[in-house]
């Protein structure tokens, strides 16, 4: 018997309603003897590149489709029996999710045009206010074959008993879809007469007879295995926020992806319970196989995989010319100007380069990429190129990068080569905060038919699982956000291994048995996409039939079209993608640069920094890198210390070295060592010297790879390009191996050298970094650093303004302290809406941060616009009544000392705002005591003291604006011995101390070891402390690392060059339990806590290392993949790479707690403080 | 120092108990005023000349008597005043009698949260606490007119003075000790409740419904049980998250009617209007309780309200004996 066809199958791209992947489905489909599945989410397409090449690999073959809502038409909702009335708005929870429309199947059934069609039909449902949701007017195509199931209108009516109804509601069908119209029985053992049950099953199939409509069979598939009911449960509940309600009607089971001979047996049972002889159900069978054997979608021909899609050249200034003549005119001007034009060698590269594009026919996307940097120029935001694009002198003289490439040794070969035949990857980076102006300037120059940006799913990890499962199941909400907090980020799958495994877990691994079906319903939800964002930088551009090619549904937040492919999708699908990143950097530096103009008059020209500014090299040297791009984090603030780069060349190898691949190929080491003249310098042969001198005859670049290769076998860069690409995948590698021997013992090089070449070639080869990239990177780590030396107080305040780094604000106002960069409070009347720098000090030319009102904690733009506006302020009633703040704004002002100029203390004026709210509620102007005209008059009441001031900075702010929050520990850290991050430079190495401070970050990033590593740092107000966990410290450190935010740690000096500087931690303690324990009960008390054994061993099961590969083996609760089961699991999931360097399954990782610590959580709460 | 403030320390099934126990106050004073649950206030001016010793000795003299008559332990402060030994009563301990030294009440006062102050609750706390005056003593030294800014005219002037160790207040012997177990007071208004709690987040509103009827059947019946009526039936809805709605309404008249108390219940409960809110429990309860023979009924033409009543008092009746379970609504019979 020929197989069965599902026609109607969801995975979890059907959000919160498919249960199982893509992929999965197309396996099982292939394991059960199908040979066609169709794949028909919920009103979407993403899941179709997937399952598409999911299919090919199977070998089955794919249908395409969706599930869409559908409007009834006009006339048949006017007479619709059952009026809905508006329900009460509840008071609380919320109201129930809608899912009463009614939804009908669509099948693409005649290729492209079908495929067209799907697509419109669906970015028409997306055009819906709330839901998505089909008009009637939209829903026409000739392409389709639509599907009428349980959940149609026409299906309803068949289970209400109302086959009269049914037939009027199937005629406005009839009309549109005619012979493409089919009825979609399903049985999934229910009873009754709703979706599912038999008799509607039946009552379907005999509708369809009486109608002379084809009947078909379905599953309605949610889930490829059975047994995964209680997921789709827990989708359910997800979906509609609610919990499960186990006396209501849960999910049959049954909705899984059946084999021919089970699907055989429903036939069977339906027709028979329709009143036909058993024989009949044949017919129904081979309806379905009629059915799906017309839906031809081809993959490759029809949804234009494999295929390229440019904007027509008129669109990007190339006018009546063909796109590759308006090139290389614009190219030659780009000689004229930037003054290459007597240059030969740049003619050269310029004209080669030419061809090679015109080998390609990519002509069209050098120019579109030039129209949208002009354009995005022209709007006068800060722009710069990043990627192996800039590796092309074309690229630089269209004005795409900044940096001459033929200056830096960029080669074109990296970024494009007529050996190379996938699509070309230019990257541009612009302000972050502009991010949206520039798409919306891309959409309005090629139209919206032409542009959409690209979506990103966002996928269940085990939070989020912990969450949704948490919820549905009815559990305790404080205990679920514990549960969930306590994980690292790691995927869902993970959830009982890392309990078993990880340390800072081991007290909730201790009560793993409480919460029952948590841990295998989070399991089974892992990596099932869960919700739809807009990607943060990928753009579309198509030529005009973009809309025939992938559906498009506007953004939630900002409306902008998004197509419903993501990134990996697009580009199998032949549509070519720009990446503009929102770069928080730039938006900084815009700022700065802007403040400084403001301020001074003075006008700084970013792209135009003298080369080699002594003090900007002098800063970096000195590692106090905060808020530098790319050079902020511990690791890179180390490596500058041991590198000491005095050049630009020595930032660009600088960052190219601070990368997992250099770090895992132990590239650092021997550069450093022989850039300090510690080891001698060595070239494999003297023919390589010139591409490896720069960098000490270390690899560094894929550059010199590739000049390594063309120069040793005389290949050419393009080939050269390509082996270097081969180098990552072992099997190619031994090809590879053969073939350079050959070609180099060819070219004279004797066999030692060749094999010392190889050597090296192999080690480095696939993991160097593009240098193209790392010049890229450089010129805005230049940048800032100049910006820090030359400008701190604007630099600060564009930092603080856009919030580019990785280190919470907080830090870098204590670093602005700490460079003497004088910072001024809050002040309604010199405060603007964005940080800014003020002249303190008019003879030392000293200028001062003032802090931004933006900052304020629930001040909407709106207010700190008007604010700003109505500066400057008489009194505190003319403030309130034309800056017209809320009242808890208004008391946060207040509170943090914002206020302070219209006289009184914070808390007077706390009870006069409240009086003038009360006032104004009233509608009667309430008459504020005034003292001495235009101050206010003192109420009596106790000011903020010391403390209570700076714990409302730190809740209002979140930063400690006027001290650093660690000095009023000071008595009790000296008391304690702790040494402090400035006296701590002097420290010996292998001096064991003690250092204390507020969390600023933490990493567990991939090593070399293959171990994992807590790296921390803290601040304690006179500088940073990097520390280092090692795993034989993690039992006793893991959890209070995680989860405390002052810490105090015992530990290792560690030194590695002069600059260069870490604790290795052997014992931490949360020092804000310290502090309540010194207040409580003195010393002694303190003394009692550090007795105390670390928490963290007592609870540890005693068989805890016996059981866990036992508890693994069974922990998936569904069938493993073959062999898993057997092997150790941490062999299974440390990750090895072909370098012998092995990753720790949980590294790489953000870890657990709830990143590094802002605001309130610092600071004790005191029972007298403010709000 | 003349007056005590006593609070047994009753398990909470046997808060019967109290009036047994002003009873032995009252062998010391004739003024005794109950302080329902628990507690009472005695004016020992009188006693200490009578029986020759101070308070704090008759402090002992009490607590050994409860101890050896009735077998429950107490604590007790003693003070000038009602308000000041209930003050001292927040840091006795058993045993040990915690007295406010006569000529050094401010003192005794100025370190103490706002909240330790009789008749200051919650919500003045807090915000006296917002303002930073979190101990009496900074109460006392604000300014009057500050203060009554802050929590209006007459109670600042009230905080003012008791928080300045000024204690107006005397013990009124109010006899009435309440004779119902589980008879709360709060405010001084005696209240009846009752909940339901669901075993998982409840949606439902069917099983809402169900809950809410047998709540309001059962105060209807206990408040019947005690001869009284109620007034006001306040609904409070706890949600999953810890969180709870509360709506008040009184009635049109104030009954023990199941029927009029169910009916009142189910108006509150639509009025919410909840869809989605993941309710953990309800809870009903009556307030405003007064006797049964000063309620007033209306009368109706309408004969199925009398029956109704006539069936109620009927199955009142079948539950005296045959238990509570015996007549119940069909509603809640499935």
């Amino acid at each position: 018997m020929p197989g069965f066809t599902h026609l109607h199958t969801v995975s979890g791209f059907s959000l919160r309603y498919g249960a199982s992947h893509p992929e999965r489905l197309a396996e099982r489909a292939a394991e059960r003897g199908m040979d066609a599945l169709a794949l028909t989410d919920r009103d979407t397409v993403a899941g179709t590149v997937r399952f598409a090449k999911a299919c090919a690999k199977a070998g089955v073959r794919p249908l395409f489709g969706a599930e869409l809502a559908v409007e009834p038409p006009a006339r048949v909702r006017e007479d619709d029996p059952v009026r809905r009335d508006r329900r009460r708005t509840p008071v609380r929870g919320g109201a129930f999710i809608d899912e009463s429309t009614p939804r009908v199947t669509f099948l693409a059934r005649d290729g492209a045009r079908g495929w067209a069609d799907l697509c419109r039909l669906i970015t028409a449902a997306h055009t819906a206010e709330a839901l998505p949701l089909l008009s009637w007017d939209a829903n026409h195509a000739d392409g389709l074959t639509v599907l009428l199931g349980p959940a149609s209108d026409v299906g309803r009516a068949l289970a209400a008993g109302r086959p009269d109804r049914a037939a009027r509601l199937l005629a406005p069908w009839r009309e549109v879809y005619g012979d493409a119209l089919r009825l979609e029985a399903v049985w999934h053992g229910r009873t009754g007469t709703g979706p599912g049950s038999l008799r509607l099953a039946a009552r379907t199939v005999g509708f369809a007879a009486e109608q002379g409509v084809r009947p078909v069979l379905s599953n309605a598939v949610r889930y490829a295995d059975p047994g995964l009911g209680p997921v789709a449960d827990v989708l359910d509940a997800a979906r509609r926020l609610v919990p499960i309600d186990p006396a209501g009607e849960l999910d049959s089971g049954a909705a899984w992806l059946k084999g021919s001979d089970d699907m055989a047996r429903v036939a069977e049972r339906v027709v028979e319970a329709a009143g036909f002889r058993r024989e009949t159900a044949h017919r129904l069978l081979e309806q379905t196989r009629a059915t799906a054997a017309e839906c031809l979608v081809d993959p490759e021909d029809d949804l234009g995989m494999g295929s390229v899609h440019f904007p027509e050249p008129h669109l990007v200034g190339a006018g009546r010319r063909t796109a590759q003549r308006a090139l290389a005119s614009r190219a030659a001007a780009g000689m004229v100007l930037r003054g290459h034009a007597g240059k030969r060698a740049y003619w050269e590269r310029m004209h080669h380069e030419l061809d090679i594009i015109a080998h390609h026919g990519f002509a069209s996307y050098f120019l579109t990429v030039a129209q949208v940097v002009d354009d995005v120029r022209d709007m006068g935001i800060r722009v710069a190129a990043r990627g192996s694009g800039a590796g092309s002198l074309v690229n630089h003289l269209l004005g795409i990068a900044n940096a001459d490439p033929i200056e830096h040794g960029l080669l074109m070969e990296r970024f494009l080569s007529k050996e190379r035949v996938v699509l070309p990857d230019i990257d541009i980076d612009v302000e972050s905060a502009r991010r949206l102006e520039v798409y919306r300037a891309i959409i309005g120059r090629f139209g919206e038919e032409r542009v959409a940006t690209v979506a990103m799913p966002e996928t269940y990890r085990v939070r989020h699982a912990v969450r949704d499962v948490g919820a549905a199941l009815s559990m305790d909400p404080a205990e679920i956000d514990r549960v969930a907090k306590s994980f690292p980020h790691i995927r869902a799958r993970d959830a009982r291994a890392a309990l078993a495994e990880l340390p800072e877990l081991r007290a909730l691994a201790g009560e793993q048995e409480r919460y029952g079906r948590l841990w295998e319903l989070v399991e089974a939800l892992d990596a099932l996409p869960r919700g739809v964002a807009m990607h943060p930088c990928g753009v579309l551009l198509s030529d005009a039939s973009l809309l025939g090619r992938t559906p498009v549904v506007p953004t939630s937040g900002e409306g902008l079209p998004m197509s419903q492919f993501d990134k990996d999708d697009v580009e199998d699908l032949g549509l070519l993608k720009l990446d503009v990143l929102g770069v928080r950097m730039q938006s900084a530096m815009a700022h700065a640069v802007a403040e400084v103009e403001r301020a001074t008059g003075e006008r700084i020209d970013l792209d135009a920094l003298p080369p080699g500014d002594p003090e900007t090299y002098r800063l970096i040297r000195s590692t106090e890198t905060l808020g530098c791009f790319q050079i902020e984090s511990p690791g890179q603030r180390d490596l500058v210390g041991r590198l000491q780069p005095a050049t630009f060349h020595d930032l660009v190898v600088d960052i190219s070295l601070f990368r997992p691949g250099p770090v895992a190929a132990d590239m650092v080491r021997p550069f450093i060592e022989a850039r300090h003249g510690r080891a001698p310098v060595h070239y494999p042969h003297r023919d390589l010297t010139e591409p490896l001198k720069g960098t000490y005859g270390v690899v560094v670049f894929h550059e010199q790879i590739i000049d390594i290769v063309a120069v040793m076998t005389g290949c050419g860069r393009g080939e050269a390009d390509r082996i270097r690409r081969g180098l990552s995948d072992p099997e190619s590698q031994g090809r590879i191996k053969v073939w350079f021997a050959q070609h180099a013992a060819a070219n004279g090089y004797d066999a030692e050298t060749i094999q010392r070449t190889w050597g090296i070639v192999e080690a480095f080869g696939s993991y160097g970094f593009c240098k193209a990239h790392a010049v890229a990177f450089a010129v805005p780590t230049y940048q800032s650093a100049w910006l820090k030396a030359h400008h701190p107080a604007a630099f600060y305040a564009g930092l603080l303004t856009h919030d580019p780094g990785m280190y919470p604000k907080r830090l870098l106002l204590a670093d602005a302290r700490r460079r003497g960069v004088p910072v001024l409070p809050l002040d309604v009347n010199k405060s603007a809406v964005a940080h800014r720098i003020e002249l303190v000090s008019e003879s030392e030319g000293l200028w001062g941060l003032r802090l931004a009102l933006s900052d304020v904690h629930g001040i909407s733009e709106a207010e700190a616009e008007r604010i700003a506006q109505g500066q400057p302020y008489a009194s505190l009633l003319d403030f309130w009544e034309r800056a017209r703040p809320s009242r808890p704004l208004a008391g946060r002002l207040a509170q943090v000392g914002a206020l302070d100029a219209f006289g009184a203390n914070r808390r007077d004026l706390q009870l006069h705002l409240t009086e003038l709210h009360r006032g104004a509620r009233g509608g009667g102007g309430g008459q504020l005591p005034l003292a001495g005209g235009r101050k206010t008059a003192p109420a009596g009441l106790p000011d903020l003291s010391e403390a209570e001031k700076l714990s409302a900075e730190l809740g209002v702010l979140s930063m400690d604006a006027s001290r650093n929050l660690m000095d009023d520990h000071r008595t009790f850290l000296d008391e304690l011995g702790v040494v402090s991050a400035r006296r701590l430079r002097e420290a010996r190495h292998g001096e064991t101390v003690l250092v204390a401070g507020a969390k600023a970050a933490t990493q567990t990033p991939p090593i070399r070891s293959g171990k994992r590593v807590i790296f921390s740092t803290l601040d304690d107000g006179t500088g940073l402390v990097d520390l280092a966990f090692f795993d034989d410290s993690h039992d006793t450190c893991a959890h209070t690392v995680f989860h405390s935010w002052l810490l105090l740690v015992r530990g290792v000096v560690q030194r590695r060059g002069p600059r260069s500087l870490s604790v290795v931690g052997a014992a931490a303690w949360n020092l804000a339990e310290l502090l309540e324990v010194r207040a409580e009960e003195g010393l002694d008390g303190v003394a009692a806590r550090l007795a105390e054994p670390p928490a963290q061993d007592a609870s540890a099961p005693a068989d805890g290392g016996g059981s866990s590969p036992a508890r693994l083996a069974g922990s998936d609760g569904r069938p493993a993949p073959a062999g898993s089961a057997a092997r150790d699991p941490m062999e299974d999931r440390r990750i090895r790479m072909p370098t012998g360097y092995e990753m720790h399954p949980w590294a790489d990782l953000r870890p657990a707690g709830e990143g590094p610590a802002v605001g309130r959580k610092l600071w004790h709460q005191s029972p007298g403080s403010a709000g | 120092m003349t007056v005590l403030c006593v609070r047994f320390q009753l398990p909470p099934e046997s808060e019967a108990a109290l009036p047994g126990l002003l009873g032995l106050l009252e062998e010391f004073t004739p003024v005794v005023e109950a302080l329902p649950p628990d507690g009472a206030l005695a004016d020992l001016r009188g006693a200490e000349r009578y029986f020759g010793r101070s308070a704090v000795e008759l402090a002992s003299v009490i607590r050994v008597r409860a101890l050896a008559l009735h077998g429950v332990d107490c604590v007790i402060g003693a003070g000038p005043g009602p308000m000041l030994a209930r003050v001292a009563l927040r840091d006795a301990r058993p045993g040990v009698t915690c007295a406010v030294p006569e000529d050094a009440v401010a003192e005794f006062l100025a370190d103490r949260p706002v909240a330790a102050l009789p008749g200051v609750g919650t919500a003045t706390s807090r915000t006296l606490c917002e303002y930073g005056l979190d101990t009496l003593g900074r109460v006392a030294a604000a300014p009057l007119s500050t203060l009554q800014r802050l929590i209006g005219a007459r109670s600042g002037r009230e905080l003012h003075e008791k928080a300045s160790g000024v204690d107006r207040g005397r013990v009124v012997p109010n006899g009435v000790s309440l004779p119902h177990s589980r008879l709360r007071s709060s405010g001084g208004t005696p209240i009846l409740a009752t909940e339901r709690p669901f075993p998982l987040d409840e949606l439902d509103p069917d099983r809402h419904r169900r809950a809410l009827l047998s709540a309001a059947e059962e105060l209807g019946a206990r408040l019947r049980a005690l001869d009284k009526v109620c007034g006001t039936l306040t609904l409070t809805v706890r949600y999953a998250d810890r969180t709870a709605t509360t709506r008040t309404r009184t009635l049109r008249e104030p009954t023990a009617h199941s029927a009029a108390l169910t009916r009142t219940a189910y108006g509150m409960y639509e009025a919410l209007g909840l869809q989605r809110a993941r309710v953990r429990a309800l809870v009903l309860r009556a307030e405003s309780l007064a006797p049964a023979e000063q309620a007033s009924h209306q009368l109706t033409f309408d004969p199925v309200d009398e029956k109704v009543r006539r069936v109620e008092e009927a199955a009142d009746r079948v539950r005296a004996k045959f238990g509570p379970g015996a007549v119940i609504p069909g509603a809640l019979a499935a």
